[in-house]
């Protein structure tokens, strides 16, 4: 954290990128993207906001860096051990009873990858894996490419580990890693049958048919005027009895109305599509 | 009535019963919300809003993102999440990466409430073993806002008051009891 920016400057950086790249962050939730902005200008050495602006209107290829950057990661696998024993527990077994094979399971706004092998990993150990139709959708390239390389951030490694075994994982999570030149990648069969598209800000284009969206802590980078907007999105894209997951401590019920949907376990922030 | 309009809490190791403490203190109908950033297990999502609730007389919430922030309430940052003051009089939450391996981070709630309060905000940094905090009480004081640091020597782990105090002149250091007695002064 190094200089701070305003206001005033944050809006003039979110003006050009939506003059230029035709991308509006504008419904973002100020005080993360603020932040966001300042740690890409501290990452960069730019020091001003202006020279980030100059640097974002001349070059485009820096703008998918920012794009990058400007995302939130996750945190780790298998964040909320109890969530993903939940999910694993009461909540896959339902849907895979209900509707058979190729379930479609929509991870929206990925970045890291670390939902993404979290939820492969309880398929592939449920032996539902080849029966499930996994669809990813970043706003970047470059999280597309990460997540496609299996990438596992170092600092997450300890705390992902000890979060799988408090899920009741059923083996070890080393067992999906492997070591290359000091990083861990996690083993790419998991998401052979993957399928990855770029999405805009909005998480359109919209897939149809899903039945269990995982968005968790993505919503909290949006003002509620944007969190609205998506969550009527990922409501249509769910077929009727569609599960969704989001944060633990996100909530649903102050912007949609809960008619939409019902809690099917509120401590773990999971809920159905009516 | 004070212009205060908000206090932010700090603290890490031996800052919990400081805080009940504080809590048990102030009156129900209390003027002000209360921010508390406090670092804890990152893993363990239930038990200490309770703990701290027990003899609390404002009601203790671990906010939901984007929840309206109210005047008497005790808003208690969640595990694993980072809590901001968003501008429109409301709470933000973040995963985004640790601070000083930190996540709630003190400094960004410090720095964030700052940036929303101005000089209408007093930041208090408690006993705790991180430097977490010195930062986020230096831009409250930067914006006119009101500093108090629990007097060390009273801190069963001085570090972060101490690193606090290096700096930031700040206005008061206080004892548990001398905090107490200032913030039921406001009203």
């Amino acid at each position: 954290m190094a200089g701070e920016i305003g206001i005033v400057e944050t809006k003039a950086v979110i003006k050009l990128i939506i003059e230029k790249y035709g991308i509006d962050f504008s419904d973002y939730a100020l005080t993360s993207f603020k932040q966001r902005i300042e740690r890409i200008i501290d990452l960069y050495n730019l020091k001003y906001s202006d020279i980030l602006i100059n640097r974002l209107n001349d070059d485009a290829a820096f703008f998918e860096y920012f794009l990058y950057e400007m995302a939130v990661p996750s945190t780790e696998m298998f964040r909320d051990p109890s969530f993903w024993r939940t999910l694993r527990d009461e909540v896959i077994p339902g849907i895979y009873r209900e509707n058979g094979t190729a379930v479609k399971i929509w991870l929206p706004g990925s970045v890291s990858g670390d939902e993404l092998f979290s939820i492969a990993i309880v398929l592939h150990e449920l032996d539902l894996l080849e029966k499930s139709q996994i669809i990813v959708s970043c706003i970047s390239k470059k999280h597309l490419e990460i997540m496609q390389s299996g990438l596992l951030n170092s600092s997450k490694l300890e705390v992902s580990t000890d979060n799988y075994i408090r899920a009741n994982g059923m083996r070890q999570l080393s067992d999906y890693l492997v070591e290359e030149n000091n990083n861990y990648y996690r083993d790419k069969r998991l998401i052979k049958n993957v399928s990855f598209f770029i999405q805009d800000v909005n998480c359109e284009p919209l897939p149809q048919n899903i039945k269990l969206v995982l968005f968790r802590n993505k919503m909290i980078y949006f003002n509620q005027v944007q969190q609205n907007r998506v969550i009527k999105n990922i409501h249509q894209a769910m077929g009727s009895g569609g599960i969704l997951t989001i944060g633990i401590q996100e909530a649903l019920g102050q912007f949609f109305g809960l008619t939409e949907f019902t809690a099917l376990n509120e401590h773990e922030s999971i809920y159905k599509r009516t | 009535m004070t212009n205060y309009k908000a206090i932010v809490i700090g603290g890490s190791a031996g800052s919990f019963q400081v805080v009940t403490k504080i809590l048990s203190s102030l009156p129900q109908n209390f003027s002000l919300p209360v921010f508390l950033s406090l670092h804890r297990l990152k893993h363990v999502r239930s038990g200490f809003l309770e703990a701290l609730s027990i003899k609390s007389k404002l009601s203790v919430i671990e906010p939901y993102d984007k929840e309206q922030i109210k005047a008497g309430k005790a808003y208690l940052a969640p595990a694993n999440y980072h809590m901001y003051i968003e501008l429109g009089n409301r709470i933000a939450l973040s995963t985004e990466e640790p601070v000083h391996h930190s996540r709630p981070s003190i400094d960004l709630s410090f720095i964030t409430a700052a940036n929303a309060y101005r000089d209408k905000l007093i930041g208090i940094i408690l006993s705790g073993a991180n430097t977490d905090g010195a930062l986020g009480l230096k831009h409250i004081k930067d914006y006119n806002g009101l500093t108090i640091v629990q007097d060390p020597s009273e801190c069963q782990v001085r570090t972060m008051t101490e690193a606090s105090l290096k700096h930031t002149a700040v206005d008061h250091v206080y004892k548990t009891d001398q905090i107490i007695n200032f913030l039921n002064n406001l009203k």
